[in-house]
């Protein structure tokens, strides 16, 4: 038994115009500055390398939050948990822009598959060539690593993501009119199902996005990793996007400090979930010292990618896990606004991390010339300017598509457990 | 709340359903005449109405004086105006000094004071060192949150006042109470009384001590018995110590076997399971153990056609470090008998004349001397097996050592017996 | 949640006495576990137990005066039942702590009934872990070495190496565990005190409550401190299994080298200590005539987690398998086609069927609902996860990279007397915890009681 709260009469809980805004302005300035981004890249001269490699982590960082916030909503079904309703349909219009993130990630895809070997060095030609240095332990693999079938893939992830995730948010807005509370029992009926797709799901795309950049390379807590980190940003973004809409006067009554510090919990769950992961993928590979897997972290500790590993380390893990652990910082709303954006901001960095050596890692020497014979010039970071305007692009083109699905009412308010929620405290 | 129209002040025991209920205690409690007032305890009936009473009794201004439940009363802290407690920052202390202490613990067993190689890997690598770091950083927490906790709420503490009133057994049970002390400013004991009533007790009731010291005081039994325990714990310690300081010539006790009596056959004993009843295996027939064929008699016998070989081997390379690999084991094998030149003037002739006796070890470098005239395989052959009384050193020197040897054998016999004139110029004796 | 009256408890005309009536029943129903004489069952299933631990005093004892030769390990299978059994019983305690610590956290209020008992279970099962290890290395009576103290030899215990990680996580968890636990109980041994008639009951519980008086104050800071330790024991119990698959994964063993093994490792001791939880529980309710209190919801709640646990688990199988065909490396193929195709096929099949296959019944309302269905599924998967490690750790060991040293691993009659006794020590612990203790938090219960809230205005 718990207390139970009815929504406050003078709430404010009507989506609007907050949709429209956020599609028009996100639009607006993220063609601005994708268009800026490949003006960059046409002008940079190397085959769009860089470019395709920027834009995969750009996207990346969107199309993690939108699955953190697919399993937000599914995992809330399966628990029956009541603490985060009132920001369940948040996260349910972010994965309103599944859609548009599958389309924005045509812009690497084609490429794939029209030939392009720039950013996926499993697409080369040369691979199916017995002479090549790879064959012997590739061409097994072959098979799984072909443009075709990885475009078949692709479609079928998102094919997966985008009905669960219109379906849930269908449902949810349908008990908004009806107010069938059997609409909750049936969500929590599939939510098992669905989170056993959807972990399968992720694990593979994950794999297959990311994973084989590096195509020799492997490694079976991988897609965990990327997860835990989609799960932290996830709720670095549902706390933010919760205090704008707040601060544009809506729900300012129904999500409370307690929600704020539940959120706060989460970060620092994830924020350890994810440093767990992370030292057991380099803890392992390290130690066990086979030269197939340290490559990934030989060509990362060293030279100018060493100064952004302990970057990483220390910023997104070791200063917001230790400010996390107080009561207060996750009860201060403007503390865990700036921890909730900074870990934002250090999401992105882990994920350029990822991605970004693969960029040069061939030209390092990679495989052939094994770990460490490389000069530091060869583990040099290669910033370019337009990694910056591709972030900010896409979470503009994000932002439209997340407002575009932002219609009808900012909580589900005939979810059977909305009292509870309302009435929510930490003990 | 609804409790206070219900509240009386008389001893009548609230309803009880199954009949455990003692409360005949009265108002007072009336042990032995010379008591002391130490309380008062009210009893209420629901969780809401001691928060309620909590409420009322902290804002009549009365800091002495607690509530008690048989679980954790939710918005009880707040009503009795508790202060958050500190006990986060202590463990948080605990828990640094678990991380320093295991990572100090590390370095300095492993990296300084005993830096100990294992694979070539670094002695300090922090990675490795990561987990028991992070053990013992949970452990200290845990034992701070857990010995911090009990000495913050002065436990154990196995006697209260409280707990000479029957009725307050049900604390721990289905009772919710409100103890004021007598030792409260504000305590005065009718106030008190009607204050409690009018928050909405359902039995007041005053809790007084024996004011004797005899009552308060340990009795002597428990002393006695605490100090039989603690001798008793000593002895085992004691006879350590008697064992450690004293000498015995008993074989000491097998506890654990340790592998000493094992089954198994040693060299040179007698072995039942073998037809020849030894336990040594002897070569088997037509077979050579790996690396001890030997081929080349002029390097491992000196022979050459059954006859001694007059220069050395050819396997044997000469060069300054052979030169000098003879001098060094020379010093080592051949020097105590038959001395630094070779003159046979060793410490153990000179230790043997002293002692009265008489034995000379042989002069290798006069220049009558047969060793100078004895072909280079009579003298390995002599050097390998022994002559007279001096042992074959087969055993104990390498055959390219011994070859050194003899090579430095022939440099001090030629030193020995150059003229002036072989000398280079400037070195002549005048 | 956990009394007949909760229907009533919010009603305010007779709330009161419908709430201490609640509390009465709840005190009343589990201290005449330990009060009331105890039923005939205790007997057998205590002498059983005795008799098995008397064969593990009988097998141990043969072992040190002999060594480990007795067992079917050789210098191949270096690990075989030990270390089985080892990460067996570790795993199993981990559900302990999850139901104490990590569902406190996560406010699931249904854990309450079920996690007094739980958390003996995991220190029972620590308990039987830890013997193995320390019997392993030969020479059990130089076990302390391990311990890093100023010694004759000048030597220092090897910090770099896993099995050391595993004296510092596998003490950690003993003793948090343990103080867990005992605090946790504290309450309710005053309660013990207070409910017996008899004297020396009164001393034993008086003392052992540490003069425990319900005190608002002292709550306050309890509370505070038992959700730290629930805070502390989250990530710790996450460690513990993290560094027992450490022992395998930091080798280069094909089958042992992967780095998913840390939170696979994990999922399937909760896993298993879950599926061990309801093997207890469910004719321990019945006996101990404590069905009201761990009810059919609690059983519907267990099962959920063991087929989510399960099917992680069935999850990381197929990942491990995708991953060893996908890497390339000849080795760590083939050693799993050795899994599914070898000798050992038998064993991996056991493996899946119970612990991939079993569990997916309880998806359904029905399965969960029949007990000793649920029983019986819960008991093949302690077999499953048993073969889960007997495969990871003698499948890889029968086939490494020379072909030479191959072999097949054969149980000896003390492996099984080992194992056999190992449950004899584990059912003696728990049969005594069960007379004794008290097996159901009953403070903790009457808090989260709807009667708890009697009398309260909404706020």
């Amino acid at each position: 038994m718990s207390a139970t709260k009815k929504l406050h009469p003078d709430e404010k809980i009507k989506a609007d115009k907050v949709g429209g805004t956020l599609f028009k302005a996100g639009l607006g300035a993220g063609a601005v500055l994708l268009g800026i981004s490949i003006a960059l890249g046409a002008g940079k001269g190397d085959h769009w390398r860089h470019f395709l490699h920027a834009y995969l982590t750009a996207w990346s960082f969107v199309f993690s939050i939108c699955i953190g916030s697919l399993f937000f909503v599914i995992i809330h079904h399966l628990a029956k948990a009541k603490w985060g309703i009132v920001l369940r349909r948040q996260a349910e219009f972010i994965t309103g822009a599944l859609p548009a993130v599958a389309l924005l990630g045509l812009v690497f895809l084609v490429p794939v598959l029209l030939g392009n070997e720039n950013l996926y060095y499993w697409s080369v030609k040369q691979l199916h060539d017995k002479q090549h240095p790879f064959f012997h332990h590739m061409h097994h693999k072959m098979g799984w690593l072909d443009p075709v079938f990885f475009a078949g893939r692709y479609a079928f992830y998102f094919g997966v993501f985008i009905y669960m995730s219109t379906w849930f948010r269908k449902q949810s807005q349908a008990q908004d009119t009806d107010g069938d509370a059997g609409r909750s029992e049936k969500m929590r009926y599939w939510s098992g199902f669905a989170v056993l797709v959807y972990s399968l799901t992720t694990v593979f795309a994950v794999m297959d996005l990311f994973m084989t950049l590096q195509p020799l390379w492997f490694s079976t807590i991988y897609a965990v990793n990327y997860f835990s980190g989609a799960m932290l940003a996830t709720y670095c973004t549902l706390g933010l996007m919760s205090m704008a809409i707040q601060r544009s006067g809506r729900l300012t009554h129904s999500i409370t400090v307690e929600h704020y510090h539940d959120v706060g919990k989460y970060m620092f769950g994830w924020t350890f979930f994810w440093i767990y992961t992370a030292f057991s993928q380099f803890m392992l590979q390290w130690y066990g010292n086979m030269p197939e897997e340290t490559v990934f972290y030989s060509y990362r500790m060293f030279g100018g990618w060493q100064i952004v590993s302990i970057i990483v380390l220390v910023g997104h893990w070791a200063f917001p896990y230790v400010s996390l652990v107080t009561r207060w910082s996750k009860r201060i709303l403007p503390i865990l606004a700036f921890l909730a954006a900074w870990q934002l901001v250090f999401h992105y960095i882990d994920l350029y991390w990822n991605v970004m050596p693969n960029q040069t890692w061939e030209t390092a020497g990679g495989w052939i010339r094994g770990p460490l014979q490389g000069d530091p010039e060869l583990h040099k970071v290669n910033f370019h300017f337009m990694d910056v305007t591709l972030l900010l692009g896409l979470i503009g083109l994000w932002l439209a598509a997340v407002g575009k699905s932002m219609k009808g009412n900012l909580v589900p308010v005939n979810d059977p457990k909305l009292g509870e929620c309302l009435a929510f405290e930490n003990y | 709340m609804e409790a206070e129209t219900q509240a009386h002040d008389d001893d009548k025991p609230a309803a009880h359903g199954n009949g455990d209920d003692h409360g005949d205690a009265g108002e007072t409690s009336t042990d032995g005449g010379d008591t002391e007032l130490h309380g008062l305890l009210a009893e209420f009936e629901t969780p809401g109405a001691l928060i309620a009473a909590a409420r009322k009794v902290k804002n009549a201004g009365y800091t002495e004086f607690d509530c008690y439940s048989p679980f954790p009363v939710h918005g009880i802290d707040d009503a009795m105006g508790i202060k958050r407690t500190k006990l986060p920052l202590v463990v948080f202390g605990g828990g640094l000094a678990g991380l320093c202490g295991g990572l100090l613990l590390q370095w300095w067993m492993n990296a300084y004071n005993w830096p100990w190689n294992v694979s070539g890997k670094p002695t300090w690598s922090l990675p490795a060192n990561i987990p028991i770091a992070y053990e013992t950083t949970i452990l200290l927490s845990v034992l701070t949150t857990f010995f911090g906790m009990w000495a913050a709420n002065k436990l154990p503490q196995v006697w209260h006042p409280f707990f000479r009133l029957d009725r307050f057994a049900k604390v721990t049970d289905d009772g919710m109470f409100i103890g004021i002390e007598a030792s409260d400013q504000r305590f005065e004991l009718e106030q008190t009384k009607q204050l409690l009533v009018a928050a909405g007790a359902t039995h007041v009731e005053e809790c007084h001590t024996d004011a004797r010291p005899e009552a308060r005081s340990v009795p002597r039994a428990i002393y006695g018995v605490m100090i039989v325990l603690t001798v008793a714990a000593l002895i085992p310690f004691a006879l350590a110590f008697k064992a450690r300081a004293s000498k015995s010539s008993d074989p000491h006790w097998h506890v654990f076997s340790d592998m000493d009596f094992q089954p198994k056959a040693k060299s040179d004993q007698p072995f039942a399971e073998f037809a020849d009843g030894r336990a040594n295996r002897g070569e088997i027939v037509g077979t050579i153990a790996r690396g001890n064929l030997r081929a080349d008699d002029a390097y491992y016998r000196g022979l050459r056609d059954g006859q001694w070989i007059t220069e050395l081997p050819a396997a044997f390379k000469v060069d300054a470090d052979k030169l000098n690999r003879g001098q060094e084991r020379y010093n080592v094998y051949c020097a105590p008998c038959h001395g630094f030149d070779g003159a046979g003037h060793g410490i153990v002739p000179e230790r043997v004349a002293l002692r009265g006796g008489a034995w000379e070890a042989r002069n290798l470098v006069s220049s009558d001397s047969v060793v100078i005239k004895m072909p280079n395989g009579q003298l390995f052959n002599t050097i390998s097996n022994g002559f007279n009384t001096m042992m074959g050193y087969a055993a104990q020197v390498p055959v390219d050592d011994r070859w050194a040897i003899l090579l430095y054998v022939r440099a001090l016999q030629r030193g020995q017996n150059a003229t002036q004139a072989e000398l280079p110029a400037g070195a002549q004796v005048r | 949640m956990a009394s007949a009256s909760e229907a009533h408890a919010d009603d305010h005309g007779h709330g009161a006495e419908n709430a201490r009536e609640t509390f009465r029943g709840i005190t009343h129903d589990v201290t005449k576990v330990n009060l009331t004489p105890i039923g005939r069952w205790w007997y057998p299933a205590f002498g059983i137990s005795l008799l098995l631990l008397g064969m593990l005093v009988v097998a141990v004892t043969h072992l040190f005066r002999t060594g480990i030769g007795i067992w079917g390990n050789n210098n191949i299978q270096g690990w075989a039942w030990d270390i089985t059994n080892f990460v067996f019983w570790v795993g199993i305690g981990h559900a302990g702590t999850l139901i104490s610590a990590v569902l406190y956290l996560f406010r699931q209020d249904w854990r309450t009934s079920i996690n007094r008992s739980a958390e003996a279970m995991t220190i029972f099962a620590v308990a039987c872990a830890g013997i193995f290890p320390i019997l392993h290395t030969g020479r059990p009576w130089f076990a302390w070495w391990m311990i890093p103290h100023p010694n004759d030899m000048g030597m220092w215990p090897q910090f770099r190496s896993p099995l050391m990680w595993d004296v510092f996580a596998i003490s950690t968890y003993a003793t948090t565990s343990i103080l867990f636990w005992y605090m946790g109980m504290v309450p309710d041994l005053a309660t013990l005190r207070d409910k017996s008639k008899d004297k020396v009951r009164q001393v034993v519980y008086g003392l052992l409550s540490l003069g425990w008086r319900g005190s608002a104050r002292q709550w306050h800071r309890y509370e505070r401190a038992y959700l730290i330790l629930a805070a502390l024991s989250t990530p710790l119990v996450l460690s513990v299994h993290s560094v027992v698959s450490f022992d395998f994964a930091t080798s280069q063993n094909p089958g042992w080298h992967t780095t998913i093994l840390p939170p696979y490792f994990v999922a399937g001791a909760i896993f298993s200590g879950f599926a061990m939880v309801m093997t207890l529980m469910l004719p321990l309710r019945h006996v101990l005539g404590l069905k009201h209190i761990i009810t059919q919801d609690h059983i519907h709640a267990m099962c959920k987690v063991t087929v989510a646990t399960g099917t992680i688990v069935g999850g990381a199988y197929a990942i491990e398998l995708f991953t060893a065909w996908y890497s390339g490396n000849l080795y760590e193929w083939f050693t799993f086609r050795n899994r599914i195709l070898g000798p050992y096929a038998w064993a991996y099949f056991i493996m899946v069927s119970c612990n991939v296959i079993a569990p997916q019944f309880f998806w359904v309302k029905k399965f969960r609902s029949n007990l000793v269905f649920v029983w019986i599924l819960c008991a093949f998967i302690n077999v499953g996860m048993w073969f889960e490690r007997f495969v990871i750790i003698v499948s890889s060991l029968a086939r490494q990279a020379l072909p030479g040293a191959w072999g097949y691993f054969e149980p000896t009659k003390w492996d099984f007397m080992t194992l056999a006794g190992s449950f004899g020590l584990f059912g003696t612990l728990f049969l005594l915890f069960v007379r004794f203790a008290p097996v159901v938090a009953m403070a903790e219960v009457k808090a989260v009681s709807p009667a708890a809230h009697a009398g309260k205005d909404d706020h």
